[in-house]
Formats: structure tokens, C-alpha cells, sequence
């Protein structure tokens, strides 16, 4: 009883999709439409689309190791204020504990009037057994930045040359690659939106987003087109291996975060913009991809 | 044809032992030596001239085998010394022979347990990234700098060191420096500057850094050394000096120049004019000339200095250094060209053991999350182990071919670990689900499953291939472990992988 019951429901389910498939197309595009204008509006009041953190910059980052002498942040800050013009503080702590590890400061001031001033604070001198640093000069980060564009752009557009040579098909084809442009403009608004400072690290969590977000979409658009049968069915285990996939690296990724996040800000950049990805290809696969494969089907058998 | 079938099957499953098993030997050398493995070595001290140098492994001293830090400590236990005695140092390849009063100026670790190297963010270490100011360096360029650079370290007595020329996408060149463990203060000194040394009389350049002018630079015994101490100032100051030997037109040179030279009014033992040193412009220091040396073609000089600190061990170190970093561009000269270091990274070793222990964890723990993940799925316990064994190998290779060429494992390359492991394991899904499906033939079904991890395959490779270059090649680990990762998972894990889910689902 309980099982036709369900069957009813999906039957519905799939009717109302049949005839709406199309119109779930309007909620990537307006999500893409926002995405683009969060984009365009931060180039226009900073001259660039993201932000940058020091790595593309160019600028300081000190790691001051803090296992026996602990430093309180907010104090830290206070006087940071009225001798850094631009800072960032953050904290490294340990997994189980929660104690602190590291305290990072990063800066786009120099070394050499970052060193006296945070030295003057803690009232010892900073070497490489109580600290790391990490300098970037100005116009190396710049060229980094330029650089890491210009390899993403190569790495898209030869990803797209293979998904044309897989399918040798326009629309499939294109729909796959769209899906996974939408994926990067998603998730790069989205950072900007929460106020994440994209990394050189961070560049390579986009490049694999590429990759990532190709993987469901291949196995997507090679079932559909590939196989015989019920375009309905198909479409329906090609979801379920494809949600398989997007969840099992979804909660792999998020666990892998909580566990590093305290330590690695490198590594949990990387991870979380993965993360954001991985959102919005659930997205950008069950509706744009699909949508738009679905649809070319359907005129190709009219 | 099922005894072909079984045949191809063992083919595959074989392929993927023989790799895993060639990767653990490639991670832990079946080498049971005992020993200490000696860590550093202070440079310019008895050990450092005798030849022990780091990476070495100490087997024996005298006639105590020494197989843990404790029986080395024991060894030396007798140190210091009245006077100096002979300490015969046994090590894996030869014999060392030290007569001295104190103990050896040498640290030492336990033997490495695996030949995983990690990298300079994690194990900790000093990077610096360098380039020619306000010019663009040529490829020979690039080579003669690597060349001097590589000089001025080994003579300053740095080891442990890698200096490569690296090019970026925007074509400029640049010389990576790296150094791993506790960084030496005097890097930025050593690697970033020209290292323009003149000796003038007046405006007249008696002689230049470099073999043209200067055959050799006493650097022990003797010749070279601290000869004083003072309190100067509230703070203490340290003398050093070392002798050099001209060439024969330097010393003509310096003949020519203080002939012209007539002798000083207040101090008539020296000449009129000093003899000034002068490092990448500054003063260094000035020397009275000696009455004597008037025309003289000497070719046996003295050069001094002074370094300065607020204790006085502080001056005697700094002292120590400034004469061997003189030394050290004597020897190898000036470069062509001013420097510019446009990263300098120096990474603390403290936290990298917490560091490496909290990715194992993570890695683990995201492992055992999909295996969970997939055995809701599929409600097979044998194919969620078969997804965790398939990715803990794939892990496995990845660390054995790294291992294999010696590749050091830094933070980029264990992201790269990780989004290759991800990978996989989606491609694991398609395969176990493109078996499932029950309308046609198994063997079809695994074919079309490795056509779409192909596909996937070519363009994950495509996307990750800037990567080598892009940005002076700092990112390029992530790309290889990527790229090892996804090409492992293609030929030899998923093929394993797909045998493995036949057998399951036959069963």
C-alpha cells in the first residue's frame, strides 16, 4: 500500500518534471546572472574581480609559534591598528584541544617594518625556531596572479577541446563545458560574498573544480547520449551515481576540513573552495546540464 | 573463454600487487643498518674538515658500535678533554679519524624510517626565489648566477641545498633556492646580493673578488681567524683577519699604484693613502699600508674586519660570519648583475611533525567517511572495502613513485594527494554503478565505465598541465601528485578495481 503510494509520487514527481524541466533552468541562470554582477560590481568599486591575499599580492605573512607564550588576539590587534595599515590575524589551534598553536598575521606592509613591530610587542626577537615567515614581493604576486588566469583559462579551454573530441556533439558538448564555467563563476562569487581572500593555493581548488565538475557531467551526458532505453530511466541512475559521487567527496572533503582547518590555512582554502564547488555542481549538473541535454534530445526526436 | 576471462582478471589484480608492493619497498628501504644519522655539521669545525657531512650514518666510534642516540651520546661522554685525544668515527662508507678535545660539532636524529621527503612548508626550511633587477635574465644568465650561487653556499659551507634555474609562463627566469631545515640568518646576504668586492687605493682599484685577481683565500688555521675582542661602545665588537694571495698583475697593480703613494705625516710607518675594502659598494674596511710594501709587487695580503654585537659571544658570531661571507665572495666573485630576491620564504621545523600527523589523520578519516558513504549505498561490505582498499593503494603509489624519485612532499602536493584520491573515488562509483546495471553484458557495461573514466581522465590531465609552470613553478606539486594519482587510478588501480567488483557481483 505504502509502496504504490510512493510509486505515486514519483510517478508525479516525474510528470511535473517532464513538463517544467525547462523553466528549472531559470534558477542557474538567475543564480549566474547574480554571480556575474557580484563579479562585475567588485571590479568596478576595487578593479578586480576577487580578492587577493598577500600570496598574490605580495606582502607578509608571520607565523609566530605560540606554544609557550600565548598572544591575546583582540590585545594584538588593538596595537597592530596604529602601526599596520592593512592586516589580517588569525589563529592556529590544536584539533583535539583547541589550544592555541600559531597566531598568522598577514600584512601587505613589508618585512622589515613588520618585524620590529610585532618584536617590540612581544618583547622577543623572531627567529626561525619561534616563527615562520613568508615574503611575497608586489610584483611577483601580481605576475603569480597573472600567470595562474591565464593557466586557468588554458586548462578550461582544454578541457573543453576534450569534452568536444569525447561527444563530437554541440549542444551535449556545450553543456558541459557551460555547466562547468557556471560551477567556477559560482563559486568564485560566492567567496567574494563571504569575504574570502583567494589564495595561489587557492587557484589550484579551482582547477580541480574543473575536473571535478566534468567527472558527473561526463558520466551524465555518456549515459544519455550513449546508451539505449528510456530516456527517464537513464536520466534517473545517471542521478544516482552522479549524487553518489558529488555526496561521497562532499563529506570526504568536509571531513578532511574540520580536521585540518585548525592547522593548514593553505590547505583549508583549498578544501573549502572545493567545497563550494562541489555545492554548486549538484547544481549546475542536475539542472543546467541536464536541462539542456534533455531539451536537445526531446527537439532531436521531435 | 570464463578460463580467459579468469586469466585477464588475475592480470589485473597482479599488476596492482606488483605496484603496491613495489611502492611500499620504494617508501621503506629494506636497509637495517643501525645507526644516528647526522643531521648537520657545523662548518669550518674539526668534524665538518675531516669530511663528516650531513646524511651521513654513524655505525661506530672507536670501538663502540653505535646503534641509537644514546649509545652516541655515551661515546662522547668523555669529552671535553685535557688535552686532544684521536676519536675514529665508523660511518656506513668509510672511516674519519678526529684529533680533538671536545666533542665533535655535529647533531645527529635516528635513521629515517621511510624515504618520504617532505617539503619545506612542512618539514621546515628556507626558499627564495630570485632574479636579476630591473632586467630580465638570459638562460645563460640564469646559469652563470645558479653557478656562483651554488659556489658562494658550498664555500660558505651550506649543505643540503638545491638551487634550480625555474622559468614561468610569462618566460622570465629565475633562481629557485632551497634549503631545508633551520635556515641560516645570512641567506638573504649570501644568495641576494652581487657580491661586487674592490680593493681601492684612493679611486684606483688595486684588486677585485674573484680568481682573476685573488689565487687563494686562507680560511683556517693560521692565516685566518679572530685575533680580537673588545667592549666598543656599551656593546662588544670582534677583529677578524685572513690572509689572500694576488695574482701576479694585482700585485703588479698594487706596485704601480703605491709608488705613486708618499708616506703618512702622523703615522710614518704607513703610507699616505689607506687600502679601502669595498663589498657591493660599501665600506668595509680600511687598511693602513705599510711603509715597507711601497712598490712592492706583494702578492701575500692581509684582509680584516670586524663584526659587532651586544654580548660578546654575539660580536665573536657575527664577527665569524662577516669574515666568512668576505671570504666567500673572494672566492667566487662578483656577478655581472645587481639581485633581487622577489620571495623569501623561511618556514619554522617546529610544527611539522603535529602538521604531518593532522594530515594522516584527515586523510584517514576522509577514507573511512567515503567507505561509510558507499556502504549505505550499495549495502555491500565487500565493495565499501573494496573502494578503501582501491584509494589506500592509489595513496600508497602515489607516496612510493614520490619516494622513488625523490620528489619532497609539500603542502600543494598533499592537496593534490587528496583531489586525486577524490577523483578516484568517483570514478569507483561509476564503475560500480555502471556494473550494476543488469540490461547488458558485464564485460560491456565495465568497458563503456572505463570509456567515461577516460574521458574524465584527459580532461582532469588537461586541466592540471598549466599548472607546472604557471606561477615560477610553486605550484607544480600539486599538479604531480594529481597527475601521478589520476594516471595510477586509470592504468592500474580501476582496472584491479573493476576485476575486483566483477567478482564481488558474481558472488
Amino acid at each position: 500500500m505504502e509502496h504504490i503510494e510512493e510509486d505515486n509520487s514519483q510517478k508525479k514527481f516525474q510528470n511535473w518534471y517532464n513538463k517544467n524541466y525547462k523553466k528549472l533552468l531559470i534558477i542557474p541562470l538567475i543564480l549566474f546572472i547574480l554571480a556575474v554582477y557580484n563579479l562585475g560590481s567588485s571590479y568596478y568599486s576595487t578593479g578586480d574581480f576577487l580578492q587577493k591575499d598577500i600570496t598574490l599580492t605580495g606582502g607578509t605573512s608571520i607565523t609566530i609559534l605560540t606554544q609557550n607564550e600565548k598572544i591575546n588576539l583582540d590585545e594584538f590587534s588593538e596595537y597592530l591598528n596604529g602601526e599596520l595599515d592593512d592586516f589580517t590575524l588569525r589563529e592556529l589551534s590544536d584539533f583535539g584541544s583547541g589550544n592555541q598553536k600559531a597566531v598568522i598575521l598577514e600584512t601587505v606592509s613589508e618585512l622589515e617594518t613588520v618585524k620590529p613591530t610585532i618584536e617590540e610587542y612581544l618583547g622577543y626577537a623572531l627567529n626561525s625556531e619561534n616563527s615562520s615567515v613568508e615574503s611575497t614581493g608586489s610584483s611577483l604576486g601580481e605576475s603569480f596572479y597573472t600567470q595562474l588566469r591565464i593557466a586557468i583559462l588554458i586548462s578550461f579551454i582544454f578541457m573543453a577541446l576534450i569534452v568536444f573530441f569525447i561527444f563530437r556533439n554541440f549542444v551535449p558538448s556545450f553543456a558541459v563545458v557551460i555547466s562547468a564555467f557556471a560551477d567556477i563563476i559560482m563559486t568564485l562569487a560566492l567567496m567574494n560574498f563571504l569575504g574570502m581572500k583567494l589564495s595561489s593555493a587557492g587557484i589550484t581548488a579551482i582547477l580541480m573544480i574543473i575536473g571535478y565538475s566534468v567527472d558527473s557531467d561526463i558520466m551524465l551526458t555518456n549515459r544519455l547520449l550513449k546508451q539505449h532505453g528510456n530516456t527517464d530511466k537513464k536520466l534517473k541512475e545517471a542521478f544516482k551515481t552522479g549524487i553518489t559521487m558529488n555526496i561521497t567527496s562532499i563529506i570526504a572533503l568536509s571531513v578532511a576540513l574540520i580536521i585540518i582547518q585548525s592547522f593548514s590555512i593553505v590547505l583549508q582554502q583549498i578544501f573549502t573552495i572545493i567545497l563550494i564547488g562541489l555545492g554548486f555542481d549538484v547544481l549546475n549538473t542536475w539542472i543546467t546540464n541536464v536541462s539542456i541535454l534533455k531539451w536537445h534530445m526531446e527537439e532531436k526526436n521531435k | 573463454m570464463a578460463h580467459g576471462g579468469k586469466k585477464q582478471m588475475n592480470w589485473k589484480i597482479w599488476l596492482l600487487i606488483f605496484f603496491v608492493l613495489g611502492s611500499l619497498l620504494a617508501i621503506f628501504p629494506l636497509d637495517f643498518t643501525k645507526g644516528v644519522e647526522i643531521s648537520s655539521v657545523e662548518q669550518n669545525s674539526e668534524a665538518f674538515n675531516q669530511g663528516l657531512r650531513q646524511g651521513m650514518i654513524i655505525i661506530q666510534i672507536d670501538d663502540t658500535p653505535i646503534q641509537s642516540l644514546e649509545d652516541y651520546y655515551a661515546s662522547i661522554s668523555k669529552f671535553p678533554t685535557e688535552e686532544n685525544i684521536k676519536l675514529v668515527i665508523k660511518t656506513k662508507s668509510s672511516n674519519f679519524v678526529l684529533f680533538t678535545n671536545e666533542s665533535p660539532k655535529i647533531t645527529i636524529e635516528e635513521i629515517d624510517t621511510t624515504r618520504i621527503k617532505t617539503g619545506l612548508d612542512l618539514s621546515g626550511g628556507a626558499r627564495a626565489l630570485v632574479k636579476a633587477e630591473n632586467k630580465d635574465l638570459t638562460d645563460n644568465e640564469l646559469k652563470d648566477l645558479i653557478a656562483v650561487s651554488n659556489e658562494r653556499l658550498n664555500v660558505y659551507g651550506l649543505k643540503d641545498i638545491q638551487i634550480k634555474p625555474v622559468k614561468d609562463l610569462g618566460g622570465n627566469n629565475f633562481m629557485l633556492v632551497e634549503i631545508a631545515g633551520s635556515t641560516p640568518t645570512e641567506l638573504e646576504e649570501l644568495i641576494g646580493k652581487q657580491g661586487k668586492f674592490e680593493a681601492k687605493i684612493g679611486d684606483e682599484v688595486v684588486f677585485e673578488g674573484g680568481e682573476k685577481d685573488i689565487t687563494y683565500v686562507a680560511r683556517t688555521g693560521e692565516q685566518s681567524g679572530i685575533y680580537s675582542c673588545d667592549q666598543f661602545e656599551g656593546g662588544h665588537i670582534c677583529n677578524f683577519r685572513f690572509a689572500i694571495t694576488l695574482s701576479e698583475s694585482a700585485a703588479n697593480r698594487h706596485a704601480d699604484i703605491t709608488c705613486n703613494l708618499s708616506t703618512n705625516q702622523s703615522l710614518p710607518q704607513y703610507l699616505e693613502k689607506k687600502l679601502d675594502l669595498y663589498l657591493d659598494e660599501t665600506l668595509v674596511d680600511s687598511l693602513f699600508i705599510g711603509r715597507e710594501l711601497k712598490c712592492s709587487k706583494t702578492t701575500q695580503i692581509q684582509i680584516s674586519g670586524s663584526g659587532q654585537g651586544l654580548t660578546r659571544d654575539e660580536a665573536y658570531e657575527n664577527s665569524v660570519q662577516e669574515m666568512n661571507q668576505l671570504q666567500t665572495v673572494l672566492i667566487s666573485g662578483s656577478l655581472p648583475f645587481k639581485l633581487e630576491i622577489v620571495k623569501l620564504d623561511t618556514i619554522s621545523p617546529l610544527l611539522g611533525d603535529e602538521f604531518i600527523n593532522s594530515i594522516l589523520l584527515a586523510g584517514i578519516s576522509a577514507i573511512i567517511a567515503v567507505g561509510v558513504v558507499v556502504l549505505l549505498r550499495y549495502r555491500k561490505l565487500k565493495l565499501s572495502l573494496a573502494v578503501l582498499l582501491t584509494s589506500l593503494s592509489e595513496v600508497l603509489i602515489i607516496l612510493g613513485v614520490s619516494a622513488l624519485f625523490s620528489r619532497n612532499l609539500d603542502l600543494p602536493a598533499i592537496a593534490g594527494i587528496i583531489a586525486a584520491i577524490g577523483t578516484g573515488v568517483d570514478s569507483q562509483i561509476i564503475i560500480l554503478d555502471e556494473s550494476r546495471i543488469t540490461t547488458i553484458a558485464l564485460k560491456e557495461r565495465i568497458k563503456r565505465a572505463l570509456y567515461i573514466i577516460m574521458g574524465t581522465y584527459l580532461t582532469t590531465l588537461a586541466a592540471l598541465l598549466p599548472l607546472m609552470w604557471a606561477g615560477a613553478g610553486l605550484l607544480k606539486g600539486f599538479a604531480i601528485t594529481t597527475i601521478i594519482g589520476i594516471s595510477t587510478g586509470v592504468f592500474i588501480t580501476r582496472p584491479a578495481f573493476s576485476e575486483i567488483v566483477k567478482k564481488i557481483l558474481k558472488d
